[in-house]
């Protein structure tokens, strides 16, 4: 079976994290362009400014909850407050350390959230949801 | 030296005799207040929340003693409660004190001795249930602590585990030396932070069950172990660390909570530094004069956001990403400083530093 390759934003504070994502998505295979941010204020902006061309499969957003500043929750919140047609452009999956019942229902109120995922990312998880 | 406060007394009667006697008599001793109707004794109660003591007749006009306690047990649970009575209502009196509305009764006509002695236990009595209510808070207190704790296990300390086990996960796929030892860098400063996390829980402990040690202390000591501590951050960095003591009297504090002080703020400073800035430094001034102490340290690094500066010395608050706080450093500043009686003050700009003010008085 092949999968398109997709582009791939990553949005989390620790910077272990963003480093081991980065390298489970790139060794799936399935991936162009990997995207780090630490901060979710500057990703949204970066969303905002760079509008993907048309691709056959959706970009795909890694998002930890857990963070200072701007959560996951909010940056999702901020996420489905921009236009429509960039919106399409993505899906989120969201990232914990400690998955709670209050944070997957609060996850069913986001339409663009596809999952909640336990930390930390693997290739096994990752190529679960992809294939 | 001022004497201890009198304990204060009601005492309820619809006979002005008895009240006047019982006044005459007791003043001396206690602060009494009388009344000779219920609701007069309503208003006493209502205007003195501190009342210790209740007197009050079994037979008056409008109600009896043990309907008016029944009443004010759940208005006025604090106050305890005796009944003046005699043989005559002894029925009555077993029934009330069976259901808890009375502490005691003293029969009629009273000897002073007995009422004195009632006093004295009711005292006793309301003194145990007010510690038991301290107590209780206390309690509370610590349970919501223990919360606290809990989270901070479940999340804070299981977090960079999680990351060490998923690099060690990605690390069978890696073949690229640099990108590994890259890898083991991230791992070894993650290990290091859960280190320096767990370190100032031990901190926190030390400083809520801890008692202050008040001593003379000598700042050439603390900050020659400071220089030690950030030697290689300041040599890795390339940061100029400018000390300058002035000490114009002897300083007595509790040392592990200034020096705990002094490199938390100091560990902050050299922790946010900002990248490309051509002169890093960080200044610690330590003056002593007039009975105080004034430390200033002063960085030119990231600042922190006006916005985010009521937070700051909350519990697990962290106003930045990417550097690893625990959100614990400035809390332990901010509670060893009310225990200290000293103040924190901070001026910062974003982008362009921050001077954080600590004065302590000399004990």
């Amino acid at each position: 079976m092949t999968v398109n390759k997709r582009n791939f934003i990553v949005i989390d504070d620790n910077k272990l994290d963003c480093f081991i994502e980065q390298k489970v998505i790139l060794n799936t295979g399935h991936s162009n362009e990997v995207t780090l941010f630490l901060d979710a204020n500057d990703a949204i902006d970066f969303i905002k400014n760079n509008l993907p061309g048309e691709t056959e499969e959706k970009n795909i957003i890694i998002v930890d909850i857990q963070m200072p500043l701007m959560d996951g929750f909010e940056f999702v919140e901020a996420f489905e407050n921009l236009p429509p047609a960039c919106q399409d452009k993505y899906q989120i999956y969201m990232l914990s350390s400690s998955i709670n019942e209050s944070d997957l229902s609060r996850v069913r109120n986001y339409k663009s959230v596809k999952q909640i995922i336990s930390k930390p990312l693997s290739i096994k998880k990752l190529t679960a949801l992809i294939e | 030296m001022t004497a201890p406060e009198k304990i204060k007394i009601l005492y309820v009667d619809d006979e002005i005799n008895n009240l006047v006697g019982f006044k005459a008599t007791f003043r001396y001793d206690y602060k009494v207040y009388t009344a000779n109707n219920t609701s007069e004794a309503y208003n006493h109660l209502s205007q003195q929340p501190d009342l210790r003591v209740v007197f009050c007749d079994q037979r008056m006009p409008d109600k009896t003693g043990v309907q008016f306690f029944a009443e004010i047990h759940k208005l006025f649970p604090h106050p305890v409660r005796i009944l003046l009575t005699g043989y005559a209502d002894i029925e009555s009196v077993i029934e009330a004190i069976n259901q808890g509305h009375i502490f005691r009764y003293v029969k009629k006509p009273w000897i002073d001795a007995e009422i004195l002695s009632a006093i004295e236990e009711g005292n006793r009595y309301y003194l145990i249930n007010s510690m038991i209510a301290i107590k209780n808070e206390e309690l509370q207190e610590a349970y919501d602590e223990l919360d606290k704790f809990y989270y901070s296990v479940t999340h804070d300390i299981r977090r960079p585990l999680l990351s060490i086990i998923g690099a060690i996960d990605v690390a069978q796929y890696i073949d690229n030396i640099v990108e590994l030892k890259e890898m083991l860098h991230l791992m070894e400063e993650s290990v290091k932070n859960l280190d320096i996390y767990i370190q100032n829980i031990h901190d926190y402990y030390n400083l809520k069950r801890g008692e202050l040690i008040i001593e003379e202390i000598n700042f050439d000591d603390i900050i020659n172990v400071q220089k030690n501590t950030f030697d290689s951050v300041i040599r890795k960095g390339d940061i100029r660390f400018v000390v300058t003591i002035l000490q114009h009297e002897f300083f007595r504090s509790d040392k592990p909570s200034v020096s705990m002080i002094i490199n938390n703020l100091l560990s902050n400073a050299f922790k946010y530094q900002r990248n490309g800035e051509q002169d890093k430094f960080v200044k610690l001034d330590i003056k002593i004069e007039n009975g105080f102490l004034t430390i200033i340290i002063e960085d030119n690094g990231i600042g922190i956001d006006k916005n985010y500066i009521p937070q700051i010395f909350n519990m697990f608050f962290r106003a930045t990403t990417g550097e690893i706080g625990s959100g614990f450093g400035l809390y332990n500043v901010k509670h060893a400083l009310t225990k200290l009686n000293g103040l924190i003050k901070v001026d910062t700009t974003l982008g362009t530093g921050s001077v954080f003010t600590v004065t302590i008085p000399n004990k």
